[in-house]
């Protein structure tokens, strides 16, 4: 088998880890050496499904001997097989580095032999990148659950991020769909490296190594076992706040496996919901919400009409409408249509004068969303108010994904069909 | 009123402003020579000719930074990159208003009038010398050149120069902006500014190997066929990109067309 037929099946069988990022380390090149790390990452291109490619993204091997219901890879799966070898893989990476196709390589891998075979050759690859090619770009390695402390260590060295996908939400559930698996070896190798990374960083020097300098990040996959959003965003709070996770993906559940524990293979991915799932993430990293308040247990699920901003400022009408001149920046960032960019600049703006609402058009603020939530000096006293009733419709009517199109009514054929309808009650 | 021309670069451009104050011109539009060319002025307006002087565009670069900061004069080149037409009296009259002394607290305010749209239009120049960082499409030549042809919207190639010659500091490679006609060649200590006359024989020295093979087929078997959405893909590449990226060049599954339930999906956060 060539190495073109292996890449075919290994990044076929790794393009449902939705992980792309190469963002958060700042490596310098070495001296003589290819390739640094940029801090804000760097998107190389889209693929036809609209995700971006920054890393090569592939599996050392899709050989697993594991049997996850949900997973492409398994066992009892009748897919090609093929496994890379390090010198391959390594060729690979730099070859596509040097035209600058890629940020780097995400190596993942299923589990052939034993995790610590699996972890070896995973972080050879990595190693021999690193110390003999002096390799500078990024790379992402998974870190394979039930690995040895001293492999996983290694691979902190040698990798900018690495990850572990927690997959299924609850662990109950994962039990159920991956029965070599539970949350308990998942979580072992997170926190090992979580800890390792803060013993790193208690370190000031400026000759200090670099350990995992991006962090971890880690994946769940929505919709194939039945959580709330809640419980997932919990969760993703816990990794945030615990482990100290930079990222936590979701990914909406592709049937892709017919097995009687699953959704049936017909179910369409659940893409709304994991739309609204990021938005969410977006709001606790970069909003100041809590996950708390974004949802409870009145609401333990999204609104999939109105993206979290707009139903949460709908739930609290007695914060609404601010004043621009006055309101905090942190209040400002809660305002459907305001974003950070926005908030920053009328939060500096309005130091110099008073804005007013050509202004705030011309910064961008999404007014068609901002102006039930916010006065500024031209509106009327009597309009001060929010009446979540009334606005809810206008912006969910704004937020379909496609407006119903407009049709001319037919005097004769499709009227008739309506009065029909309307005539006669569903009997 | 005069129409003033200068060699369509920055410094030139600041110095038609310091000539415009030395003789108190009355200006009506400011014509960079690379949109002058076969276009008649307005007929209403006189002509006018300013040659770039190092000197005077120095000095007003000094007095910039003095009365509103260095990280202004780094907004207004930026803005100025973007090539609209119109920029330059955009600029001019945030100038205007700032050596005019009347209001102190003006400089630095991005909200005015004058600056809101030119902090705009910089973002955008910014954004997209960033996104083309990652655009940049190398091929290997006979002798070992790495050598990229681009065609960005805005003028952004020496933005791009200093994360290429930390990333490939030991290679030799050159990027060419062939809507500009000028490029950037780095020899694996320092970077020139070249010019390539014929562009056609050194693409032709360029073909596609069988890495550039292994790209493409690698960027269609990355995407999940279940997930297909042109919408998106649009959004986050456009379409003026495409012309130099190997992996959207026909044949390959990248051009398959969606079917019906892809254009309505939102998108993927990444």
């Amino acid at each position: 088998m060539d190495v073109r037929e292996k890449l075919n099946i290994l990044a076929n069988a790794a393009k449902y880890d939705v992980s792309c990022s190469s963002s958060g380390s700042k490596r310098r090149a070495m001296s003589g050496g290819l390739g640094n790390a940029c801090s804000a990452g760097i998107c190389h291109t889209w693929a036809a499904d609209g995700r971006c490619v920054s890393l090569l993204k592939v599996l050392l091997s899709n050989a697993c001997k594991y049997d996850c219901a949900y997973c492409v890879n398994r066992r009892s799966n009748d897919v090609p097989r093929a496994t890379f070898t390090p010198k391959e893989l390594i060729d690979l990476t730099l070859e596509f580095y040097r035209r600058n196709y890629i940020e780097g390589l995400f190596l993942s891998s299923a589990v052939i032999g034993t995790p610590d075979y699996t972890m070896e050759l995973l972080v050879k690859v990595a190693k021999e990148l690193r110390t003999v090619h002096r390799f500078g770009g990024y790379i992402h390695l998974k870190s394979i659950p039930g690995a040895s402390p001293a492999l996983l260590y290694q691979a902190g060295l040698y990798a900018d991020r690495s990850s572990v996908n927690i997959e299924i939400p609850s662990d109950k559930a994962l039990q159920y769909l991956a029965p070599e698996k539970n949350h308990e070896s998942i979580l072992r190798p997170m926190n090992f490296l979580a800890e390792r990374k803060l013993e790193y960083k208690a370190d000031k020097s400026r000759f200090a190594p670099m350990f995992l300098p991006a962090g971890q990040s880690t994946q769940m996959i929505v919709g194939a076992s039945g959580e709330t959003d809640l419980q997932i965003l919990t969760l993703s709070n816990g990794f945030y706040q615990q482990q100290q996770m930079k990222r936590v993906y979701f990914s909406g559940y592709v049937p892709i496996n017919a097995d009687k524990r699953l959704p049936v293979i017909t179910t369409k991915p659940p893409l709304v919901r994991e739309h609204r799932l990021y938005q969410a993430d977006w709001l606790m990293r970069f909003y100041n919400f809590r996950y708390d308040e974004i949802l409870d247990e009145q609401h333990p699920n999204l609104d999939l009409d109105l993206d979290p901003k707009v139903a949460w400022a709908l739930r609290h009408p007695e914060m609404f409408p601010i004043d621009i001149q006055t309101a905090d920046y942190e209040m400002l960032l809660r305002v459907p249509g305001i974003g950070v960019k926005s908030a920053r600049l009328i939060a500096s703006g309005r130091r110099y004068g008073k804005i007013r609402l050509e202004t705030l058009k011309k910064m961008g603020v999404v007014l068609k969303r901002a102006k039930y939530f916010i006065y500024h000096p031209d509106t009327p006293a009597s309009l001060r108010n929010l009446y979540p009733e009334v606005i809810r419709p206008q912006l969910v009517r704004q937020q379909l994904i496609e407006l119903p199109k407009p049709q001319q009514l037919d005097l004769f054929r499709d009227c008739h069909h309506e009065t029909n309808q309307l005539l006669l009650p569903a009997s | 009123m005069l129409t003033i021309y200068y060699d369509s670069t920055f410094d030139g451009f600041l110095s038609v402003v310091f000539e415009i104050y030395r003789q108190r011109l009355d200006v009506g539009s400011i014509c960079p020579d690379r949109s002058a060319d076969g276009i008649p002025g307005d007929m209403f307006l006189q002509p006018f000719r300013v040659e770039t002087s190092e000197e005077s565009a120095r000095r007003l670069k000094r007095a910039i930074v003095n009365e509103a900061g260095e990280d202004i004069l780094m907004t207004l080149d930026a803005a100025y990159r973007s090539e609209e037409p119109g920029i330059e009296m955009k600029i001019f009259a945030y100038l205007k208003r700032l050596f005019s002394g009347v209001d102190k607290k003006f400089a630095r305010n991005p909200t005015s009038a004058e600056m809101l749209p030119l902090f705009k239009i910089a973002g955008s120049v910014r954004r997209e010398a960033g996104n083309m960082l990652g655009m940049v499409r190398f091929a290997k030549t006979a002798d070992g050149t790495y050598f990229s042809e681009i065609e960005p919207k805005y003028d952004i190639l020496e933005f791009m120069i200093g994360h290429f010659r930390g990333r490939f500091a030991n290679e030799r490679w050159a990027i060419y902006d062939s809507k500009r006609k000028f490029g950037v060649y780095y020899d694996g200590h320092s970077a020139s500014e070249v010019f390539i006359p014929n562009l056609e024989a050194v693409t032709a020295e360029t073909p596609p190997d069988i890495i550039t093979q292994l790209w493409k087929e690698y960027y269609d078997a990355i995407a999940i066929k279940e997930r297909i959405n042109p919408r998106l893909l649009r959004r986050c590449l456009p379409v003026r990109y495409w012309k130099h990226l190997p992996e959207r060049q026909p044949g390959g599954l990248s051009n398959l067309q969606s079917g019906g339930l892809s254009n309505l999906q939102p998108g993927v956060a990444c």
